[in-house]
Parts: structure tokens; sequence; C-alpha cells
């Protein structure tokens, strides 16, 4: 008999992914996606933001309190940056995950130095990921960004908080230093205007080169993501699942409103609007009065067809309970992981998913018309909702759903049509049937920021 | 770079389709079926995928810096993703219209050539051109790799003004060197293999090539044009420089591939787990057999001393120097996998434990006999013998599943700069040795893996080579494919052995290759068609 008492390397690694860049540069946002797409693809992740622990003492601070000169300021950020790495050594040494992503603006060498040791001496792989922007009207739109969200300038007056900011910036630039050539043994990317020049630099190990392949793709333009359902089908009407039906009465009376919707959620002036539908029949029926009356690009994605239900496709929730009453419950145990018969489960929906929030995240301004299951695992990687949660979301017919990138989080709204439509939302272990979402739920945000 | 046999093929006869042998990667071979690629996720009508549109990949930069290598590598990634890829090598062309035995013009690359070399340079790469335009246009083509030197700016903008015209979109990636060693190592790697070289001393053959390179084309420009989309490969990979005019989904996908790769040639060795204790058991991990654990000696024996005899034929061959690359080990975390490493491991040789590679979940259909699936699962069956490769049993993978699962293994062995034996499932071995031999998906559920062979993918930069080394002395029993495990009825076909059957179904004809029969009835595979180096190289 072999003894299996030898020990052999296992393969998991850690990363410290560190940002650097001056303010306003669009750090958190990356930083916040970043950590968002990784828990969507399983991946358990955290951002450590240096500013928060710098809270503690100093909630809002004015510009002088980042001068290098100023000593105080000085030993204050610095006990905010160990703090954070202190908190983010234990959040590893516990287990509790496998990306940290330090956001803060890392400026210096010697910062970074300091960064790097830290991690190597806990064995976490460190990825720094420069952002650098000499584009003045981006910084502009992110200074009016962070100074109306960020928690440093609450309640106080606009125009006086992107006066300080600016000066905050300033002061961070006397001290700035760029990753250069003396630093080339280090992991790095280094992101010019906004991915129009990337550097990307010794990458050793798949999850960084993944990471970076999605960092890539990310841009710190504004812009909004509409998401609807396509209208109401007559496999709504009918309680049928899957197939490929065309939109009832109701839904023809949607999709003519959609247009006007989308006017109604607010569309800045000359913004172009791409919209994206599955191939199946009853999406692109709901984008047709769309498309015509605005002229839009459309696109047609097989990804964003509907989760296949297999053997179930076409049959009414009843008729699944009573023909696969095994798989029914299953499918309520775990509703994430539950693959149909000859189908999909939601996990299977966000692997293909993939090259379309790849491709989201290239792109500016877009409305999609999907599909309920669809439908929930995007809203649920710009909005962080957690896999047990995500396919229980309610996504009613008949909605639009704006969601608006924010430094700090993602902003919605919703816009009701007021045409009236079947629910085809059903609660965890309950009878067969398509239900009302519980009133009180239905206006609650779904997901914090 | 590669051989005169398929430059004539792809230069003179566009439409030829070469047999589909599985001694030989099949990455310049054309699927004939439109079947879905072993990683691909959905299909579209147009046959293109992600609305990335046509593109056209342009090389850039001087002979031994990798390029070839790099376009046969990501041709084979993008085409595990389903992207219709084709490679265009330009020298293919070139010795496809200069007859052989003629030498090139000298001033073939000068800026200011005579007119005749002038024409003759118009003329192959229009014929490369009407073929990239004919591929895209007319086979449902996504993207055409131009293999080429391109040294100068003022040509590459001109290639891409050329193709925008078509509605074609340019990505340039240059590789770029200025590490010395590595460049050295590239030459003495593949180009200097040749005929030409013969009882030349390898330092002395390695300066000659360069000399001459340079005199060939004296001039060449780095890119630095703002305008144009490029990925600038720094020494291999150890930095990239992207340059992001319009990139799309599939050029970004690109750069995530190529942060994954080096230039650097190693094997790959696949070997089976051994025999455990409790057969046909998914769910309980058990450990080695007796026998299991024979197996495991013998085959690091085995292993080992063809490492040495490598090791030895290359010292007698004139690389007094020569050292094999250290090599590694990668198992699953299933017990039998890590313990048929612990010889290795008592060795000194360094072994990791993949998660992502452990077996195909074999779901409903643990424990069962073939005959009781057929039974029990009759409409089951009948669905997976129509698609082996995409059916799942019930709560169980398909291989498609294990596939799209596999892709970090997949990058993270294109990463790993080491020799690099994977002992694993022979269903995990089926789809990686897929990936590297651009096997068909359709063909991947029948690869089988007699425990008897180590199989050992030589990477050459034209095309992977796969060989196998004999484990002697083992009892018959545990040879044959997984009588062990699970026996998911696949229809029987007359492809046996990974070498070798794949050409057949795609022949038409089920004929083993003229084989010898061992005793326990699976053929033995000819030798593999190598196909070696005539030339010099394309420039020189």
């Amino acid at each position: 008999m072999v003894p299996s008492n030898f020990t052999v390397q296992s393969d998991d690694c850690k990363i410290c992914v560190v940002m650097v860049g001056l303010p306003a540069r669009g750090k958190s946002l990356i930083a916040g996606k970043a950590m968002r797409y990784l828990a969507w693809v399983g991946i358990p992740a955290k951002v450590f933001n240096v500013g928060s622990y710098r809270r503690h003492n100093t909630p809002q601070p004015a510009a002088t309190f980042f001068d290098p000169h100023n000593a105080e300021g000085e030993r204050m950020r610095r006990a905010a940056a160990e703090a954070a790495m202190s908190d983010m050594l234990q959040w590893f040494h516990d287990g509790k995950g496998v990306v940290a992503i330090l956001d803060a603006t890392n400026s210096t060498k010697k910062r970074r130095q300091w960064i790097h040791e830290k991690c190597r001496e806990a064995d976490i792989e460190t990825l720094f990921v420069e952002s650098i922007c000499d584009d003045e009207d981006l910084i502009m739109t992110n200074i009016l960004e962070v100074k109306t969200t960020s928690p440093d300038y609450k309640g106080q007056d606009p125009e006086l908080a992107a006066l300080d900011f600016r000066k905050r910036i300033r002061n961070y630039e006397k001290a700035y230093e760029t990753i250069d050539d003396n630093e080339k043994h280090y992991t790095y990317v280094k992101l010019i205007n906004v991915g129009s020049t990337v550097i990307i630099n010794q990458i050793k190990d798949y999850l960084s080169s993944r990471l970076v392949y999605y960092i890539q793709n990310l841009h710190i333009k504004p812009r909004s993501i509409w998401l609807s359902r396509h209208g109401e089908s007559e496999y709504n009407l009918t309680g049928r699942i899957g197939g490929d039906s065309s939109i009832s009465e109701r839904g023809e009376a949607y999709a003519s409103a959609l247009p006007s919707l989308l006017r109604k959620s607010g569309v800045p002036p000359n913004t172009k609007i791409v919209i994206w539908t599955s191939t199946l029949r009853r999406t692109i029926q709901t984008a047709r009065h769309l498309k015509a009356e605005t002229g839009f690009e459309k696109l047609e994605w097989k990804a964003l067809d509907e989760l296949d239900s297999g053997v179930c496709d076409g049959l009414t929730y009843e008729e699944i309970a009573e023909k696969y009453p095994e798989d029914f419950a299953a499918r309520d145990e775990d509703k994430y992981n539950y693959r149909y018969r000859g189908g999909e489960s939601y996990r299977d929906v966000v692997i293909r998913l993939e090259p379309i929030i790849m491709e989201l995240e290239r792109s500016e301004n877009v409305i999609i018309v999907t599909h309920q299951a669809v439908l929930r695992c995007i809203y649920a990687y710009f909005m962080n909702v957690p896999q047990e949660q995500s396919p229980w979301m309610e996504v009613p017919l008949h909605t639009l759903i704006k969601l608006t990138p924010r430094a700090y989080g993602t902003e919605e709204k919703r816009f009701k049509a007021d045409i009236p439509a079947v629910s085809t939302w059903r609660g965890k272990g309950t009878s067969a049937k398509h239900q009302e979402f519980p009133a009180n739920g239905q206006e609650a945000p779904l997901a914090s920021h | 770079m590669d051989t005169l046999l398929t430059a004539e093929i792809v230069a003179n006869s566009p439409q030829f389709r070469r047999k589909s042998s599985i001694f030989v990667d099949a990455i310049h071979d054309l699927p004939e079926k439109a079947d879905l690629a072993p990683a691909q996720l959905y299909s579209t009508e147009s046959g293109r995928l992600f609305h990335s549109g046509r593109i056209v990949i342009i090389t850039v930069g001087l002979p031994a810096r990798g390029k070839t290598h790099m376009s046969v590598a990501l041709a084979r990634y993008l085409r595990w993703l389903g992207v219709k890829t084709r490679i265009f090598h330009l020298g293919d062309y070139r010795r496809a219209t200069i007859p052989f035995g003629e030498d090139m013009p000298d001033d073939y690359f000068y800026v200011n050539a005579s007119a005749s070399s002038v024409l003759l340079r118009q003329k192959i790469v229009r014929k490369c051109r009407e073929d990239i335009y004919h591929f895209l246009n007319h086979e449902n083509g996504q993207i055409a790799i131009y293999d080429a030197v391109n040294p100068l700016a003022s040509g590459r903008r001109s290639l891409a003004k050329e193709f925008a015209k078509h509605d074609i979109e340019t990505l340039f990636i240059e590789s770029w060197c200025d590490d010395e060693r590595i460049i050295e190592e590239n030459v003495r790697r593949v180009k200097i293999s040749s005929p030409d070289y013969i009882s030349w001393r390898p330092e002395d053959a390695v300066k000659h090539y360069l000399t001459r390179i340079s005199s060939r084309i004296p001039q060449f420009q780095t890119m630095e044009e703002k305008d144009l989309n490029y990925i600038k490969m720094i020494n291999a990979g150890e930095r990239l420089i992207v340059n992001n005019r319009s990139f799309g989904y599939l050029s970004n996908r690109i750069v995530f591939y190529l942060l994954n790769l080096h230039i650097k040639s190693r094997r790959t060795y696949f070997v089976r787990a051994g025999v455990s204790r409790e057969v046909g058991s998914y769910k309980t991990d058990s450990s080695l057999s007796e026998q299991g654990d024979e197996y495991a000696r013998k085959m690091t024996d085995s292993l080992l001393a063809h490492r040495e005899a490598e090791k030895q034929d290359m010292i007698d061959r004139g690389d007094p120097s020569y050292e094999p690359r250290p090599l590694k080990v990668w198992t699953s975390t299933r017990r039998r996998t890590v313990e048929t490493a612990k010889y290795l491991y008592d060795r000194g040789y360094m072994v990791r434990q993949r998660s992502q590679m452990s077996q195909l979940n074999p779901g409903v259909c643990e424990k069962m006999s073939e005959r009781r699936i057929r039974e029990e699962f009759p409409d089951e069956v009948a669905k997976h013998e129509l698609d082996p490769y995409h059916h799942r049993y019930p709560r169980a993978e398909s291989y498609h599943d294990l596939a799209v699962r596999l892709e970090p293994i997949i990058l993270e062995l294109e990463r790993e700069q080491n020799d690099l034996l994977i002992i694993a499932h022979e269903s995990v071995l089926r789809v990686l040795y897929g990936y590297l031999m651009a096997c068909n998906a359709a063909d991947i559920p029948f690869l089988e893996f007699p425990r008897d062979e180590i199989i050992e993918i030589i990477p050459e930069s034209y095309q992977n080579e796969a060989r196998r080394i004999h484990i002697p002395d083992l009892p018959a029993e545990i040879i044959p494919a997984s009588p062990e495990d699970l026996k998911i009825p696949v229809p029987s076909s007359g492809v046996v052995s990974p070498i070798q059957g794949l050409g057949s179904p795609l022949d038409g004809a089920a004929t083993p290759q003229s084989g010898y029969r061992t005793p326990s009835g699976l053929r033995t595979p000819r030798e593999p068609e190598r196909i070696s180096q005539q030339h010099v190289e394309d420039v020189v």
C-alpha cells in the first residue's frame, strides 16, 4: 500500500491587487468592478479602501492634509495604510478569500516597496494596477463624480468640494512617482488614458492574467446600461417556460411603449445607445419599435438566449412538478447549480455570459432586451448579488431597469411601463405556480450599492 | 520553418485538405465537419462568434523571435474556443513560388530592392492575400493569421489600409527581443537543425545564421504606429505593450492568451493514474492498490530512463552541455493520481495538485455497469451515442463541460516553462491531448490511453508531435482503457489509440494503421510521421 503522507504543493495562490494612481483616475471604480467580477465568477474577493480607514479619524479632511510636507497628515495616512494592510493580511490568514484589492493612491516607490515586502512575507503575490490619465476632460468628469458621491465631501458645497479636491490632487502630484524601470521586477499593469495604451509586466500566474484581461476591458467614461425583459409572451400567458413563442398583445403594447419609457428614464442628449437582444423571437419583437424609432444599431446575441430548460422546455411548473418531482425539488434546493436535464444551470449561464460581460464593459450605452434568468445573472454582476440569491430575484415584466456605474457602486432606477402582465416569479419551496412577488418587496432595491 | 510539402499544399492548392492523423498535430488542417470546437459555448449562423467581425492578425518581427510559434499557439487556442482561424505563413508562399534549390534574390528584403525583386515580392504577397480574402469572405473564416516579417512601418500601414478597404480589422502582434539568450536559444532550437548546418558547431551555426539575417534584413522598425492596433511582446512575454485603438472582444482575449504564452520549448508527458483499491467508485476517493503502486514505480523508472536516454542522445549528437529542462509533476487532487506521483516526489521532483484536473463527473452512472446504464437509461444512451462529446448523463458532466472547466489548466500549461508530467484520469488526458494536438471535438471521447504508455508531446514551432514511450512488464489486466472506470457507453468505433486512430473517421475508413497487435488486442501505432525541417529558414 502506498502511504499518502507526503505533502505536495497545492495550487491556491493568493493575490493582492494594489491600485496605484492619482485621485480621480478611476481607481475605486476599477477596484469595485474587479471585486464584483471575481465574486460573480465564484472567486472570493474584497476591497480594502485605505481612505475609509483614514476617515475613522479624519472624516472630511481639507486638501492640506494631503500635502507631503504635512507631517501630521503623513503620519495619519501611513497609519491608515498600516491598518488596512493588517486587516487584509488577517483576512487572507483566516482563509476568507483569494484576491484582496488595496485601494489607495500608493503613489510612492517607498510605499509600493513596503506593500510588496509585507505581502511577500505572507506568501501573497502582488499585482500593481496603475491608472494614468492626462485627458483633462476625463479627469474633470471624474472629479465631478467624486465630489458628488465621495463620503469625503458629503453635504458640502459642490463648487467648493471640487476646488478642494483639485488642490488635494495637486498635493498628491508633488510626491507622485509612476511605476518605472526600477520596479520592473514587479508584476504590474499600467493603464494609460483608460486603456488606450496598456503595459503589462511580468505576469506570473493564470489568475493575474485573467484579472488583467478583465481590467483591460474596463473604461471609466460615464454611461448607463438599461435592462429589460421581453414583453409578455404567449408562453408567459399559459405559464410555460422556454420555447420560442411570440409576444402577446400586452407584450406588443410594451414593445410600442419601450421607446418612450427609455426617454423617460433619462437619456442625455446626443447619446448613442446600442440595442442587444437574444436570438429568440420575443426579444427581437420587443426591441422592434425601439430600433425603428431611434435607428440605433442592434446586435443579436446567441449568448443572451434564455436558460435552456432541456426536457422541461415548453412545460409549466405544474407539469414539471408532476413529471419530474425529484428535479423540481432539487432545483429549489440549489437553484444556482441545478441543471435541467439536457439543459443548463444558472452557473452554466454565467459561463456563457462571460463574453457578454466583457463586451458590456468595453461598450458605452447599451440597452439589453433579454430573458428572466439571463437578466438575473447580468443584474447580479452589476449589483453584486450573491449566488444563493440571484436565481430568486424578482425581475418583473414590462419594467425597464437603468443601471449607472458610479465610483462607489452602481446606481439603479426602475421604470414601470404601466402595462399589465402576468408574473413569472415563483418563490422558493412554494407550489408549482407563478405568483405575485410579495408586495412589500416590490420596490425595495435588491442589492445595496 | 516548415516543410516543402506543406508549403506546396498551402500555396498551390488552397482547397486541399491533408488527411488527419492523430500522430500529427492537426493545427494546419481545416476541420471538415462544421462541428462545434472543443470549448465552444454556442454556434451562430454566420459561423462567426462574439460579433467580432473578421480580423487579420499580422505578425511583426525578425526571424528567430518566435513568430511562427506564437501564430500556431494562438490559432490552437482560438480554434479551441470555436473561432474559425487559419494561419498563412508567407514563407510557405515564398518557397512555393521560388523553385526548390533556387535561392531567393539577395535584395529580397531590401528597401531599395531591384525591380525584379519587388515584382517577385508583390507576386508572393498578392497570392497570400488572395487566399486570406477567400478564407474570410467565402469560407466563414473569422481570423486569419498572416505570419511574415513585416519589418517596415510603411508596409504595415499600407497592409492595414488594404484590409480596411475590405472591411477587415487588423491586429499587429510584434515579437521583440533584446535578450540575446532568448534569440540564441530560438535559433538553436528551430533554425539550425537543418541539413545545411550538419557538422557545424552549434555556436558557429547560430552566429552564421544571425549574420545572414542581419545582412538580409538590414532594416527593421519596431512598432510605434499609434494609429494601428498592436500588441508588442517583449522578450518572450516578459512584458506586453498594448496599443488599443479599437480592440474588440477577441483582441482582448488574445492579449489574455498571450499573457500566458512563452516561446520556450518544453515537453509534456501524459500518464494515467494507477489502479486504485476500490474500483469504479467516483465518490470514495480511494488509494492505490498494490498493482497501482507497482505501476507508479515502473512508470517512474520508464520515464526517467527515457529522459536519460534522450539526454545521452543529444550529447552524442554533439551538444555536450545539453541538459533537459527540469521536470515538474501535476496531479489532480484525487488520491490515486497524487499517489501515482509518489516515486517522483521521493526523488525530489516537484509535485503540484490541481483541483481543476479532477475527472469527468459520472453523475448517476457512478458504479453502474454498461449493461445497467443501458437498461436504466435507454433514452440517455441513445442521445449519448448521437453526440458523445456534448451529451451529459443525468447529474454528470459532458466532455464539453470538462473542456470549459479545464481552461485555466490549459493556460497554465502554456505558461509552464519546465517539462511537465500530467497524471490524471483518462477523461482529463483526452481533453488536454485534444487541445495540444488540435483534435476534433467529436473524436475526443474516443481517445484511449493504455496504461503501458507514456505519451510525450514535443512542441515544434510549426506543430506539435506526439510520441509514446512504452512501460514494460505491466500486468496485462491493468493496461487497457480504464478497467476500473465507469463504462459510460460510447458507440464502438474503429478508433483506438490517441496516437493513431483519429484519422480514420475522417478518411471514411476505419482501417487501422499497418500495425502490430499487442496481446491485449490494442493496436500499436506506427512511428510518427516526423515532419522535419528542410530549410534553413524562410528568410535566409
